[in-house]
């Protein structure tokens, strides 16, 4: 080593040579910076090859020997694919990536990838210096970028794609991965310990002291990873509808999967706990009830029948619902602005099917009632007092359901017409005849309490002499009526015909002609011929 | 072998720090010549107000290029290489090696870890300059290249009333002969023990194997086998179930003769 001194810079020299007979092969291991790997603390490593894509590469003909096997089968596979031009990359071990272990098997495990190109254009070599002083530089053979490996649950490729059509919807996306586990769990055995794990214990980031049997092991790709998938995918076929509507606060609870090794043995790849999740609540109680809370308010959110149709498929899963129902039940009453999980839980309980989510409607049984509300949400202006009316509703109402009269009362105009007739007779008591033929036509009409029963014989009813308090918005064909629109001005039939549109009496037209005849002939009002047209008018 | 994949630590724990160069091909090309000790040059490290300044020489002897072909370039590489430094960066670069002492034995150590990278650069000079030059017209170079002959080949096809190859296939068979019926003992015999190797088989096959003429071993065949028409053994023969007691199959049945 000879040093040279400049004015000001000093330097050194050093001997550089490249060894010749190399055994050692010389290769880069590459850790991203975000993941702080810190050579220098590893205690204990093993590093091999990563050997999983080997069958991809011929080693998928099985030698079963003489039963199934033709002769010269592999010949003619090898024929057969040169003919097609169908080149099968060979499977160099060199070029396979590396499985690093650390500290163990409870340690971290990385996956190193070859980087290709690195040997192209430029060598890497390893500049180390001896203890003599020089410089030995070895070549770098290959560069391997290595990632660490999660040893915790994902997603599916399939599942995945689910859920990211739901993340407008879904707010809590702590659940997803508590409800897949759920999943799994009604799949495979009921542990005992999968119950009792409900009551998780929370951690940020699963523990490296687990049972072994959470790894992922990608040496191991087995047929259990393609019988995992078609099952989740069936199951997910099920489940589909179990929303996971928003939940206040994120209450996200991780678990520590406690497995038993039973449940472990079917899915292997599925391991490993939520990601990130943030520790709300210390208490293990209350965050098991909650959360059961929680994915009860979900998947009771959904609609009330699929919750009886889930409750009814397997023992399993409406066990598991029932008991989760009843925490979420208690759950649900603290949970403030939880109004709509509270009345899907009523009405569950109730078994009515089809209703909508208003809480009028959980006093309506299955009359012919709720199918009107089916047609509209809410009836207009009949708020609380149906309650009253719809109790006491037995004989004053006209007995036959207005539904069946296919004529006219398909109109929204009608339903809410007859809700109120509905309960002007509970209120007016019962004069009209439930026994006559009361068909809806003139929901007006009958809704005065002051009725004379209509001659039964007649389908269409007659107006009433008296008078009726015409509802709210509806113009109704009455006699007033058109002795007021008479006294005002001169009209043709036309004109009348066309004040009483037969969209808002309910009539139709046919029926609305004959009223109006009927009613002139009582009226008999003058006649008139303007511009050759013949007006009725009357003089008060 | 327990200790496959036992990483040996040793260099982790010490931390080793070693450099990371990258180094221009022909450089390297010219240091797999050395010889002896592998000199290959010398490293000069100074300080020059603060800044560390690395440069390589290479030796002398190891400047000669030869260029493809067989004429000697002319062209030297340079002498002066100028070290750029870099920081390694948030990234953690271990070396480790696989040593290979004995068949089967992979050793894997861990060497160290990079404290510094750096880009060896030639000086611009003007030999590098031609070297360079050299190298461009070596890669322009087409991979293929069309060549106008002058004269036709005549070498490969000539007329000629019998080609060499058919005479050997007529020989060949002339001399195999027809295939004789051999006893039907005997042929039962082979076929017994070519279904033993493989269940499937083709006629053609068959026939190789046993050196029979086809309709006489069908005739054979007809009566121990079946013949597959459909299914993935196309237009293949096997044993008749009562023949054949292969491992897989449950029922193990004695080929009665």
């Amino acid at each position: 080593m000879t040093s040279l001194g400049g004015s000001s810079s000093s330097s050194t020299e050093y001997t550089v040579r490249v060894p010749k007979n190399n055994s050692k092969k010389y290769s880069i291991m590459a850790f991203n910076s975000g993941d702080k790997v810190n050579c220098s603390t590893w205690t204990q490593a093993r590093m091999e090859r990563d050997m999983s894509n080997r069958r991809m590469y011929g080693g998928e003909e099985t030698e079963e020997g003489a039963a199934g096997s033709e002769f010269g089968k592999k010949q003619r596979e090898e024929a057969r694919r040169k003919k097609f031009g169908i080149v099968t990359r060979e499977f160099k071990v060199e070029d396979q990536p590396w499985i690093l272990k650390i500290n163990g098997k409870a340690g971290k495990r990385f996956k190193g990838q070859k980087k290709g190109g690195v040997t192209e254009n430029a060598s890497y070599y390893i500049f180390t210096q001896c203890p003599d002083g020089a410089f030995e530089a070895f070549p770098v053979n290959g560069w391997y970028n290595f990632v660490p490996q999660a040893k915790h649950r994902t997603l599916t490729a399939e599942e995945a794609e689910e859920e990211w059509g739901r993340r407008n919807k879904v707010v809590n996306h702590f659940s997803i991965m508590l409800q897949r586990r759920l999943r799994e769990q009604e799949r495979g055995p009921d542990d005992e310990d999968e119950e009792g794990e409900k009551g998780g214990k929370k951690k940020k980031k699963k523990k490296g002291a687990r049972g072994g049997d959470l790894r992922i092991h990608d040496l191991e790709d087995d047929l259990e990873l393609s019988s995992d998938e078609s099952d989740s995918s069936r199951e997910e076929g099920d489940n589909k509808p179990k929303k996971k509507e928003s939940v206040a606060k994120g209450k996200g609870k991780k678990k520590k999967k406690k497995r038993g090794s039973d449940s472990e043995a079917n899915e292997d790849s599925d391991d490993g706990d939520y990601e990130g999740l943030e520790v709300d609540y210390m208490s293990d109680e209350s965050s098991s009830e909650e959360e059961a809370g929680e994915e009860k308010a979900k998947s009771n959110k959904e609609d009330g029948p699929k919750g009886i149709d889930e409750a009814s498929d397997t023992e399993d899963e409406s066990e598991e619902e029932k008991q989760n129902e009843e925490e979420g039940k208690e759950e649900e009453e603290e949970e403030e602005g939880k109004k709509t999980p509270v009345q899907m839980e009523k009405k569950k309980k109730r078994d009515s099917s089809g209703e909508s989510d208003t809480s009028e409607d959980s006093d309506i049984d299955g009359e012919a009632a709720s199918a009107l509300f089916m047609k509209k949400r809410t009836p207009p202006k009949r708020g609380g007092g149906r309650g009253s009316g719809g109790s006491s509703r037995t004989g004053s109402r006209p007995g036959t359901p207005s539904i069946d009269s296919a004529s006219t009362s398909n109109t929204l105009r009608a339903a809410a017409s007859k809700l109120e007739q509905g309960k002007r007779q509970v209120l007016g008591g019962s004069s009209d005849s439930p026994a006559a033929k009361r068909l809806k036509m003139e929901p007006g009409s009958t809704a005065t309490t002051t009725q004379s029963p209509a001659p039964s014989g007649k389908s269409t009813p007659q107006p009433p002499s008296g008078k009726s308090t015409p509802s709210s918005s509806d113009v109704q064909l009455t006699e007033e009526a058109v002795r007021r629109y008479l006294i005002r001005k001169p009209m043709t039939t036309k004109d009348l015909l066309k004040k009483f549109q037969t969209k808002r009496t309910g009539l139709s037209s046919e029926q609305t002609v004959n009223v109006l005849a009927q009613i002139l002939k009582r009226l008999n009002p003058e006649r008139k011929n303007v511009n050759d047209k013949m007006h009725f008018y009357l003089t008060e | 072998m327990s200790e496959k994949g036992e990483v040996d630590l040793t260099g982790a724990k010490q931390n080793t720090g070693v450099w990371l160069v990258k180094v221009p091909k022909y450089l390297s090309q010219q240091w797999a010549k050395a010889s002896g000790r592998g000199e290959v040059g010398k490293l000069r490290i100074g300080k020059n107000q603060g800044k560390a300044e690395v440069s390589f020489t290479l030796n002398e002897d190891l400047t000669m290029i030869d260029s493809l072909g067989d004429k000697p370039s002319g062209v030297r590489a340079p002498r002066d290489h100028p070290f750029t430094m870099q920081t390694v960066g948030g990234q953690t670069l271990a070396v480790f090696t696989e040593t290979q002492s004995e068949p089967s034995k992979d050793k894997i150590a861990l060497e160290g870890v990079v404290v510094q990278r750096a880009e060896c650069r030639p000086a611009a000079s003007d030999n590098y300059m031609k070297l360079k030059r050299l190298q461009i017209e070596e890669l322009s170079k087409p991979l293929r290249l069309s060549q106008q002959l002058e004269k036709a080949v005549t070498t490969n096809y000539k007329p000629v009333a019998n080609h060499y190859n058919n005479l050997e296939y007529e020989r060949k068979k002339k001399e195999e002969g027809k295939r004789a019926r051999a006893d039907k003992q005997q042929v039962l015999d082979m076929l017994f023990s070519a279904f033993e190797k493989h269940q499937y088989y083709n006629i053609k096959d068959l026939v190789d194997i046993t050196k029979q003429p086809v309709s006489y071993l069908k005739e054979i065949l007809r009566d121990i086998g079946i013949y597959n028409i459909k299914g993935t053994h196309k237009n293949t023969w096997e044993l008749k179930p009562e023949y054949r007691h292969y491992q897989g199959e449950e029922e193990a049945k004695e080929a009665d003769d």
